[in-house]
């Protein structure tokens, strides 16, 4: 029988029984709605073996889209729990788990893939190249990263949801204290996730640094590429050490190792410590690509070019070591001494500076610019002052010896939402309400935008700031309840209601995709913002080659599209030839579920399993590696056919 | 199919066999970092042996020195297979690369027997903080020593059956450089954990 | 055959086997502790480098400087977060 109680949720509840139910109706409900439409073979022909980088781009932005959501709903279960004193809607243990969840999944499984389809979708057409790097390993990321995803999503209705924190410190996530599997979910799941992450790091360093157009030197790339390939640089070198402490935490809980352990001479600080090194570096893996987005939507907006581009992409060159230098002020009420927390905090308020310099430069463009307040505008003036108050708060964090007062307390909390809301979330909202005609071929509706982006800011600001206060007055995070008597009382409640007008911004955000569905005109050409990069140079919907005749930005600038339109530089010379494509390819989504077999089995310990499943991975490189793949060509007849054919829709729709 | 540039060498021909070798450094990037992450890791837990014993105890320096210049000439011979390769012996490079193997399987028999030994002396890998650090710090290399051993023995199958082409000779480059990165880490585990161990 | 044993690989394995021993100094000799990790830093650094310039031809592309770049860069990160690392947990840590 113990074998079977592995599989069961430790402390069920009402609430869990009932999102059982729904997510078993849901995936019913999908699955006999595409087998009904009969779209399987369609989704495994144009989706599932793709290696189109705007398609695997889409196939990221509609899992973070829907992690989004999973992460809100336990957000407002948090707060709500939290609205009164003695509250008795969610218990100590379930409080545990929702907060543990809703951080993994936001920055993990709903931030990470945000970004990631703006790498995918932006990088290669900003560069003005076919595609990335290695399309199919391309592939394989985003299967890595689904299934990893999805794995973490299954601890929910198997086995129990992991309960140690985002961060999931040790002793607290060792066998003794968190009896369930549910920290094995934890240490695996991200741990495939991870790798597919290590993978796109390597193929948009590449793509960026070997691809692109003739006449782009460094210096010349868009803004947005830039922050990807530094964003990407600290992929690469901070992911190693998150698979190590992941590797090595799996092994406590399932091997018996001591790393981290209590006894035996283990060390459950080296956990904080490498959690850490990762975790520092990765806040900045998601605010770089923010700062990017914001860096092509101000620009065009103010209707002048971004101020101080040399600064800009010096203090991200410079971010992306300080970014490693800056680590242990996550924990400096650890124990170490007064000269290490030192050294750490005065790297930590260096670190500022280029952020600071930033900030100054979107002043600068803005200043003398004759701005226009589009939804994507409104998103980034809101930035601006919100995101500045999350940084100040964080200097004040910087400084150890007043960290001692604020640590582990609401106040923290405050400051990290206060950043990563206006900053990452804000970006990624007004970057996919920018780039979302380029997709799609129709624009979100301006009115219902703005009003979001209103609603969206009064919630942020109700939820967030009474926990600086609360915070100061000694409110500890992580706190299933409180009592009357702390006189926490009408603050919560203001949060709750904050976090409640949030809920409400992000359903007028499906709203308004709906409605524009319905709604929006259809001719609106392939620039309808009157923007300036390269990546709106090629037609609407994008071509699968992206651009018919490869761009030469020799005599262009950063923004080259703006200098082809205003000034008659001439970007696209020559003949239109043959284009080489990658095939499609089943390959990564096989190796993905392998992968998610062999992640599930080591979760419960089903050794046999794992086997089968890790035969499945190696057998899936073997095949790779004796496959011949030399891709195909698409002729060039069809290419001017496929010219042809944009120039007469757009002839026949009106377009401008 | 894809434009052959016949001014460079074989592995670098295609624009494809460029962009594998770069994205191939890059990933080596992160390898450095993986083992740089071990290595802090087993810096922190070295003195940290609870009831099981310290390195001095257990380390001997007769099979490290076996595998270290097993391992020295393991990396000398496959750089004689791609001088080899790009001289366009196919038979040259398949005797050094087949070497190469060979020394790579002497080397992981050393290592098991080493295992084995510190089972034997008390040592194993839930032993103490320090015994699961060094088994791992070593298990990761010798794990990428055992994965290497296979792509190796594909790519010489493929070499054997198609010959140099731009796709096999860019392989074949990476392989090197794969082993030659293992022979880089090697000899910090080496100096750092076994001579500082042993000092 | 001589053609398949070029010069600069062969003295690049002569080479390392000379670190090898000058670093194996450190196990045979009697040496106190500070020499003998910078006995170990050199001898450890020197051979990497050498695997990285002759055995591994780092810098026979226009790629070089990226990749010598890129393998600092790595450098770099390993010994802040090696140092950083033993300062927190071990040098500065009371315990």
């Amino acid at each position: 029988m113990e074998f079977f109680e592995r599989f069961m949720v430790p402390h069920p509840s009402f609430l869990i029984y009932m999102s059982m139910v729904l997510i078993a109706l849901v995936s019913i409900a999908l699955v006999a709605v595409v087998t009904y439409f009969k779209l399987w073979g369609y989704l495994w022909r144009e989706w599932f073996t793709t290696v189109d980088h705007k398609k695997i781009g889409i196939m990221y932005l509609i899992t973070a889209l829907l992690m989004l959501f999973r992460g809100g709903v336990d957000a407002v279960m948090l707060r709500y729990q939290l609205s009164m004193p003695e509250n008795a809607f969610l218990t100590a243990q379930h409080y545990n788990e929702v907060f543990t969840t809703h951080g993994v999944v936001m920055i993990l499984f709903m931030a990470m893939p945000f970004i990631t389809f703006f790498f995918n979708f932006l990088v290669p057409l900003q560069i003005g190249a076919r595609d990335v790097a290695f399309p199919r390993l391309n592939l394989i990321s985003f299967w890595l990263f689904f299934m990893g995803a999805m794995l973490f999503n299954l601890s929910f209705v198997i086995g129990g949801s992991p309960d140690a924190g985002w961060t999931s410190y040790f002793p607290l996530a060792d066998n003794e204290f968190s009896t369930s599997v549910g920290t094995n979910y934890y240490m695996i799941a991200i741990q495939i996730a991870g790798i597919g992450t290590l993978i796109t790091g390597i193929n948009f360093i590449t793509t960026i640094m070997k691809m692109r157009a003739p006449g782009m030197t460094l210096f010349k790339m868009p803004m947005f590429t830039w922050s990807a390939l530094i964003a990407n640089l600290i992929i690469v070198f901070a992911f190693p050490v998150l698979t190590v402490a992941l590797a090595m935490g799996a092994m406590d809980r399932l091997f018996d190792t001591k790393f981290f352990a209590i006894g035996d001479g283990g060390m459950d600080m080296l956990w904080a410590n490498l959690f850490w090194v990762w975790g520092h570096p990765e806040v900045y893996i998601l605010i770089l690509p923010a700062f990017g987005l914001f860096s092509e939507i101000i620009p065009t907006f103010a209707r002048r070019n971004l101020y101080g581009y040399n600064a800009m992409v010096w203090s991200m060159i410079l971010i992306s070591v300080l970014s490693f230098t800056v680590w242990t002020h996550h924990f400096f009420t650890m124990g170490q001494g007064a000269m290490t927390n030192s050294i750490f905090s005065i790297t930590t308020m260096l670190i500022a500076i280029p952020t600071g310099i930033k900030i100054f430069n979107w002043l600068f463009t803005l200043y003398k610019g004759k701005i226009v307040m589009t939804t994507p505008m409104l998103y980034s003036m809101h930035f601006i002052p919100l995101f500045t108050l999350g940084g100040v708060t964080g200097v004040m964090l910087a400084m150890s010896a007043a960290d001692y007062q604020y640590h582990n307390t609401m106040f923290l909390v405050a400051h990290f939402h206060n950043v990563i809301i206006p900053g990452v979330v804000y970006a990624m909202l007004a970057g996919l309400t920018f780039y979302w005609p380029k997709m799609f071929g129709f624009m979100l509706n301006e009115r219902i935008g703005k009003a979001t982006v209103w609603v969206m800011s009064t919630g942020f600001v109700l939820a967030f700031i009474p926990m600086y206060i609360t915070g100061l007055d000694g409110q500890a995070r992580r706190m299933y309840t409180y009592s009357e008597a702390t006189g926490f009382t009408t603050l919560n409640m203001v949060s709750f209601i904050g976090a409640a007008i949030m809920a409400v911004s992000f359903g007028m955000l499906v709203w308004n995709i709906w409605y524009s569905f319905k709604n929006s005109p259809r001719n609106i050409g392939s620039d309808p913002w009157n923007a300036r990069g390269l990546e709106w140079a090629t037609h609407t919907p994008i071509p699968s080659y992206n651009f018919a005749i490869t761009p030469d930005v020799t005599n262009a600038s950063s923004e080259a599209f703006w200098d082809m339109k205003k000034n008659g530089v001439e970007i696209f010379k020559g003949d239109i030839k043959k284009i080489h494509m990658p095939n499609y390819s089943g390959l990564p989504f096989v190796m993905g579920v392998f992968f998610f077999i062999l992640g599930f089995a080591m979760i419960f310990s089903m050794w046999i399993v794992a086997i089968i499943g890790l035969i499945g991975v190696l057998g899936c490189m073997v095949y790779r590696t004796f496959e011949k793949d030399e891709g195909f060509y698409i002729p060039e007849e069809e290419v001017k056919a496929t010219e042809k054919k944009y120039e007469e829709m757009y002839k026949k729709r009106g377009d401008k | 199919m894809a434009h052959v540039d016949h001014s460079k060498p074989l592995e670098y021909a295609t624009e494809e066999n460029d962009l594998k070798i770069f994205g191939f450094w890059v990933f080596l990037g992160a390898e450095i970092m993986l083992f740089g992450t071990l290595f802090a890791s087993y810096f922190a837990l070295v003195d940290r042996t609870g009831t099981g014993p310290t390195a001095a105890e257990i380390f001997e320096i007769g099979p490290v020195l076996a595998e270290t210049f097993i391992l020295l000439a393991s990396s000398f011979t496959i750089g004689l297979a791609i001088h080899a390769m790009r001289l366009g012996s196919k038979k040259a490079t398949l005797t050094f690369m087949g070497i190469t193997l060979a020394l790579g399987l002497a080397f992981l028999s050393v290592e098991m027997y080493e295992f084995v030994h510190y089972v034997h002396v008390g040592a194993g890998i839930t032993v103490s903080a320090f015994t699961s650090i060094l088994l791992t710090t070593l298990g990761t290399h010798g794990l990428h020593v055992t994965l290497g051993f296979f792509w190796g023995l594909s790519i010489m199958i493929q070499i054997a059956k198609r010959g140099f082409t731009p796709a096999t000779a860019n392989k074949t480059f990476i392989f090197s450089l794969y082993w030659h990165f293992l022979d880089v880490v090697w000899i910090f585990i080496f100096s750092f954990v076994y001579l500082k161990g042993m000092m | 055959m001589a053609k398949f044993f070029p010069i600069g690989q062969v003295m690049g394995f002569v080479f390392s086997l000379v670190l090898t021993f000058v670093a194996l100094l450190v196990y045979f000799t009697d040496m106190s502790m500070k020499t003998g990790m910078i006995v170990l830093l050199v001898t450890a650094f020197l051979q990497a480098g050498l695997q990285f310039m002759i055995f591994m031809h780092a810098g026979e592309t226009k790629d070089k400087w990226s990749i010598y770049s890129n393998i600092a860069y790595g450098f770099g990160l390993v010994i802040i977060t090696v140092l950083g690392t033993l300062l927190i947990l071990l040098w500065d840590m009371d315990m």
